[in-house]
């Protein structure tokens, strides 16, 4: 291809800048471009309609403000997300009560939104009201934090709040960090409120009315999404614009296409590409791997514990004893994750850190031995699931289930099923044996175990009822004192490494695949890129 | 007696004459033989267990050891291929036998009887040929569940619509000719009219019909594993080897997808020449 | 004016006739995206912390809550005032994301088809100018070649070839580079748009990007084409007019040309029409392997999501294309052969 691509680059605005500007100028726009190329689609620009996609909940966290922002730090030379640092975002300050159940925050004086506008305390107000009560996924988030009613929001003037809280939700702040706890201009977005619509949850799926780091320039949905940086950016972490003038998102569906475009150089990052793809881009001359264990998810091999035969903790501890592990690690990851099995602690576990590698190990013998206590000697007969779009990862690992199963005797019938098919099972707790996937954005571990290890609901893969994990989950929620806390987890931890209500396999990494000039990639417990941290060096 | 045998004489020179002057369809034939003596005897031909995984020597390339090399799970390629052969034949037998009886019954009998049997008839088939057939078949598998027998029934639903047609219009014409009229003065009931003698008429027709056909059954179960419907691991199918092999491609691991596509390839390539050669034998005006 | 006024009548008897068949096609697609078994509710409510509560909301908002019959009459009525629904997958209305699609899978489409056109006719008048000669079995092994390769083998093998190991063909995302402009959107034809605006960078640019999935697409359609074009030359070039035509003297090339091809093209123009509204809806793997944004692959998503809307729309929208299609040709016919009667 012979034709200068680049001479024909285009502001959106309609300007060009071939004609304009001199070559080196349209060399510097190519380098503050960031061409990020990924599988999926962005269906929305609200991220708190339902359905949304976690590529729409990544651009909204560059588009939009939250009130606080996680912190990062740097693990093994990698950039991670640090849930115990909170700074502010639109937040200048804020001051936690002693009893903590007062926090006050201190906008920053001179934040605006993308329209010119002030940020101001009734904005704010207006955001935190609809993410507590509007139709959408923020109220259920929201309520993990203790945060439930409009009436906990209160002016104090035009730069200051107060949230208050019933009890000392250990989650409450954290809540705000997260993607569905956006600030919206609530005087633009009013405008195209209606009465059947009071939060313009309609008018936000394809518009904006954010202060955030970047301007949509253009959407085009399941396409492209232009992005322009906001020059009057306020909420960065030392008050810095990111480095990138433009960002241009495309979905390019083919895996194999999306690495051809880094390994030539014409995508700068892409964070979604096949296992099997990365070693080669690790050895590319023009991109570089930045690979992060997915520290607050887990790949789970999960039981349905209310139906027979999984409803005996025996036969569930003989498929854990039966299944080879490492194979299915290296057929269906090459390695490239944490293993979540062979931890050589019995009892209690040696902290609260949760997921943590679990004493899991493979041993058949054991397995034939603890199917005969069972009174199951001979074996079963069972189904094992797993997603379309997970069949990459998933569809190894289904083959080496069944061929392990089946050598003590458990006879295994393998199902692929469509992602909407999948989905609707697992959350009528029809799949009796499936592989599946969790990340939890709140990596607290009494909060895993709340969502789900507790309650009759859809993120309880094993459909586990355990009452005293169900009382130390509720106990350890409101605990201030950390060494009873300390306790609490532990417990939860140990009943949970015994019931082996789920397998945790493993922590599959976080693979962006970028150009080697691109550089502070940090992993964010939504898993998707954050272009605020990005730099071309 | 004797003229039987003289027919079938006729026949087999015809058809040796027509091999001679045709090499490709000699060549087609041969593959195809090939293949269906394969798909008898491979268990007795793979030299590995097909299903059998062995991690630590995944992904090799063609060796001694391996001739088609190794796939993701350290199965042997080659014999996997060889396995698949069976299955994919029967999922590509099954499905454009299913359309051809159904096809030819209900297309023979309606051009036959014509009246509102025939239009009814016709418009069900309009509406399955205004289908986007590939997108139907995809719909069907979601809709019954990704295993054989729907993969079967949805690549024979959307073939049906050729084999009525055809059964229709090729009956339709004859239905009128002068031997017709003698076997129904005969005594024949028209069920027996249709069946002992207009089908068989239309039968040489359409075997070139079939014979394309089963290649194209064998590329759409292969289209449907590559999208994600169609059969389940482990079982070996070229279409899902194929599927899996092409998130290797890009990294050079070519002989994941080269082996099985070529396999998919010979055998589509076998029942399309065959489907042509056999269109010459019939043909009445190469036989002079 | 008299057979304009005939075509006229015809044609609208022809589209009056296949309503039925396109209301069919809707009730069945309809029928047959309620029974598949995934629930888009469940689906799309898929957040971190989405309950039953949300679903059963959701579900309210896109009326899965009202019995299948009363859904069907109400989807009915949407059809018939041009309300398409709602997609789930793009969050935009379903008629707004196929107006932006359509013109890419068209365009793709067309050009698949010049490109086996201008392959398949030399081809198959080569072939039947000396039946049974090598010439003859190499057309036929070439084109029977083609239709062997699933798609997306060959259009994975041509990326790796084409763009991966030797840089001749752009990256194969989208209609055009990213980098590059697209063209005021005057057709939605990139081809034309950038044609009409002059703009010959962006028309190079647009073209070559077609080329590989156009090429793909091409390969597979070879096949019916070349053979019909060698059935149909036979039978001109064995009829007496060509043997007259022959006794007479005149140039070989005139009389295959001029003569033979002419009356051989119209079974080739049917067969083209029946090409083009398959391809039209089995370009799905094309699409896919090629990040092409049209509407083939939209609807695969949908069907995975279980994302009705998308699907039924694209449905109804292939079947309209092959009724009108259809019509068109018969109306070539009355135009080409005066023998085909107006009745």
């Amino acid at each position: 291809m012979n034709i200068p691509r680049r001479a024909v680059f285009h502001l959106a605005t309609g300007a060009t800048l071939a004609g304009i500007l001199p070559v080196d100028a349209r060399a510097q726009s190519r380098a503050e471009t960031l061409r990020y190329v990924t599988g999926a689609n962005i269906n929305t620009l609200d991220p708190c309609v339902p359905g949304t996609t976690r590529e729409s909940f990544g651009l909204s966290m560059n588009v939009y403000d939250r009130l606080f922002a996680f912190g990062r730090k740097q693990v093994n030379g990698n950039w991670v997300f640090d849930s115990s640092v909170i700074r502010g975002e639109l937040a200048q300050s804020y001051e936690m009560s002693a009893d903590k159940l007062t926090i006050t925050i201190h906008l920053r004086p001179d934040a605006t939104w993308q329209d010119g506008s002030p940020v101001t305390a009734e904005d704010i107000k207006w955001s935190l009201d609809r993410a507590v009560s509007a139709k959408s996924l923020a109220p259920p988030q929201f309520s993990t934090g203790s945060l439930t009613s409009p009436d906990q929001f209160r002016i104090v003037d035009a730069k200051t709040l107060t949230v208050s809280l019933t009890k000392p939700d250990r989650l409450a702040l954290a809540n705000l960090c997260v993607p569905y706890a956006i600030m919206i201009n609530s005087k633009l977005a009013k405008q195209h409120a209606t009465a059947d619509d009071p939060w313009a949850l309609e008018w936000t799926k394809t518009n904006t009315a954010a202060s955030g780091a970047y301007i949509v320039e253009s959407y085009k949905p399941g396409e492209s999404v232009i992005l322009r940086r906001n020059e009057a950016w306020k909420g960065g972490a030392n008050g810095k614009l990111p480095f990138f003038r433009r960002i241009i998102l495309q979905t390019v569906p083919e895996a194999a296409t999306r690495a051809n475009l880094i390994e030539r150089g014409d995508a700068d990052l892409s964070i979604d590409l096949a296992a099997s793809d990365i070693p080669t881009m690790e050895k590319s001359a023009k991109a570089k791997v930045i690979s992060v264990p997915q520290t607050n998810g887990f790949t789970h091999i999960s039981m349905n514990t209310q139906v027979a035969p999984f409803d005996n903790p025996k036969v569930r501890q003989a498929i854990g004893a039966a299944l080879p592990y490492e194979n299915m690690f290296q057929a269906s990851l090459f390695g490239r994750g944490r293993r979540l099995y062979d931890a050589s602690w019995t009892g209690s576990p040696p902290n609260i850190d949760f997921p943590q590698p679990m004493p899991l190990k493979t041993d058949p013998a054991r397995a034939k031995q603890l199917l005969a206590e069972a009174g199951l000697p001979n074996g079963f007969k069972t189904s094992f699931a797993f997603s379309t779009g997970a069949a990459a990862t998933a569809e190894p690992v289904a083959a080496l289930v069944k061929e392990a199963l089946g050598k003590v005797g458990i006879d295994v019938d393998i199902q692929k099923k469509p992602d909407a098919e999948f989905n609707t099972m697992e959350a009528e707790k029809k799949l009796p044996f499936f592989i599946d996937a969790g990340t939890a954005w709140l990596p607290a571990t009494y909060y895993y175990f709340y969502l789900y290890f507790t309650r009759d609901q859809r993120w309880n893969f094993a459909s586990w009822k355990n009452t005293r994990i169900e009382e130390l989950a509720a106990l350890a929620r409101f605990e201030t004192d950390p060494a009873k806390y300390e306790a609490e987890c532990k417990e939860m931890i140990e009943i949970f490494a015994d019931q082996q209500p789920l397998l945790m396999v493993w922590q599959p990494n976080h693979d962006a695949v970028m150009a080697k000039s691109v550089d502070g990639y940090t992993y964010q417990f939504y898993r998707q890129a954050d272009f605020r941290d990005l730099v071309r060096a | 007696m004797s003229a039987t045998v003289a027919g079938t004489r006729s026949t087999t020179q015809h058809i040796l004459f027509v091999l001679r002057g045709n090499p490709v369809t000699a060549i087609a034939a041969t593959l195809v033989t090939l293949l269906v003596v394969i798909a008898i005897l491979a268990p007795w031909l793979a030299p590995y267990d097909p299903i059998a995984s062995d991690v630590p020597s995944a992904l090799q390339p063609p060796s001694a050891a391996h001739w088609a090399g190794t796939d993701q799970l350290g199965r042997d390629i080659f014999s996997r291929i060889l396995l698949a052969a069976r299955l994919d034949l029967f999922i590509a037998v099954s499905a454009v036998g299913l359309s051809f009886v159904v096809g030819a019954v209900v297309g023979g009998f309606c051009g036959y009887r014509g009246g509102r049997l025939d239009r009814w008839v016709g418009r069900i088939v309009d509406v399955l040929m205004a289908f986007p057939l590939f997108v139907l078949a995809m719909a069907l598998v979601a809709a019954l569940g990704n295993r054989m027998e729907n993969i079967i029934i949805a690549t024979a639903v959307i073939n049906l619509p050729f084999y009525t047609r055809f059964a229709r219009a090729e009956v339709n014409v004859r239905r009128n000719s002068g031997w017709v009229e003698a076997a129904r003065a005969c005594g024949e009931s028209h069920m027996m009219v249709v069946l002992r003698f207009l089908l068989p008429n239309v039968l040489p027709a359409m075997a070139v019909q079939i014979s394309l056909n089963l290649g194209w059954a064998i590329l759409n179960a292969a289209g449907l594993s590559f999208i994600g419907l169609g059969v389940q691991a482990p079982t070996p199918e070229w279409g899902i080897m194929v599927a899996e092999g092409a998130r290797f491609i890009t990294t050079g691991k070519w002989w994941l997808v080269a082996f099985p596509g070529l396999a998919l390839m010979l055998t589509v390539l076998g029942f399309n020449l065959l489907g042509d050669g056999l269109r010459d034998i019939l043909d009445p005006r190469m036989r002079t | 004016m008299k057979t304009f006024l005939a075509i006229l009548r015809r044609v609208g008897r022809r589209l009056l006739f296949s309503l039925p068949a396109l209301l069919g096609v809707v009730v069945v697609t309809f029928v047959l995206m309620r029974v598949l078994p995934g629930d888009p509710a469940v689906f799309f409510a898929a957040g971190p912390s989405a309950g039953k509560a949300e679903i059963d909301e959701l579900r309210h908002q896109m009326g899965l809550d009202k019995p299948m019959p009363v859904q069907l009459v109400r989807y009915l009525g949407d059809v018939a005032t041009g309300n398409l629904g709602r997609s789930l997958t793009t969050g935009q209305p379903v008629v707004a994301d196929m107006r932006a699609r359509l013109p890419a899978s068209l365009e793709l489409t067309c050009t698949a088809l010049v490109i086996a056109l201008f392959l398949s006719i030399p081809l198959g008048v080569a072939a039947a100018l000396r039946p049974g000669s090598p010439i003859d079995h190499g057309v036929r092994m070439l084109c029977t070649l083609g239709v062997c390769v699933p798609t997306f083998v060959s259009g994975l093998l041509l990326i790796y070839v084409f763009y991966y190991l030797l840089g001749w063909a752009p990256d194969p995302t989208a209609r055009i580079d990213i980098f590059a402009s697209t063209p005021p959107d005057i057709t939605g034809f990139y081809l034309i748009d950038f044609a009409l605006t002059g703009d010959w960078q962006g028309w190079w640019a647009a073209f070559t990007q077609l080329l590989l999935p156009a090429f793909t697409m091409a390969l597979f359609v070879l096949a019916p084409l070349a053979r019909m074009t060698r059935a149909s030359m036979l039978a001109v070039l064995g009829s007496d007019f060509i043997r007259t035509a022959n006794a007479l003297g005149l140039k070989p090339l005139r009389i295959v040309v001029a003569y033979a091809l002419r009356n051989a093209l119209l079974p080739v123009l049917t067969i083209t029409g029946i090409v083009f509204s398959t391809m039209l809806g089995a370009n799905v793997l094309v699409e896919k392997v090629f990040s092409w944004p049209g509407v083939a692959s939209y609807a695969l998503d949908a069907l995975l999501a279980s994302d009705y809307a998308p699907v039924q729309a694209f449905v109804l929208l292939m079947a309209t294309i092959f009724v009108l299609v259809n019509v068109l040709i018969d109306i070539l016919y009355g135009v080409a052969d005066p023998r085909v009667s107006v009745e």
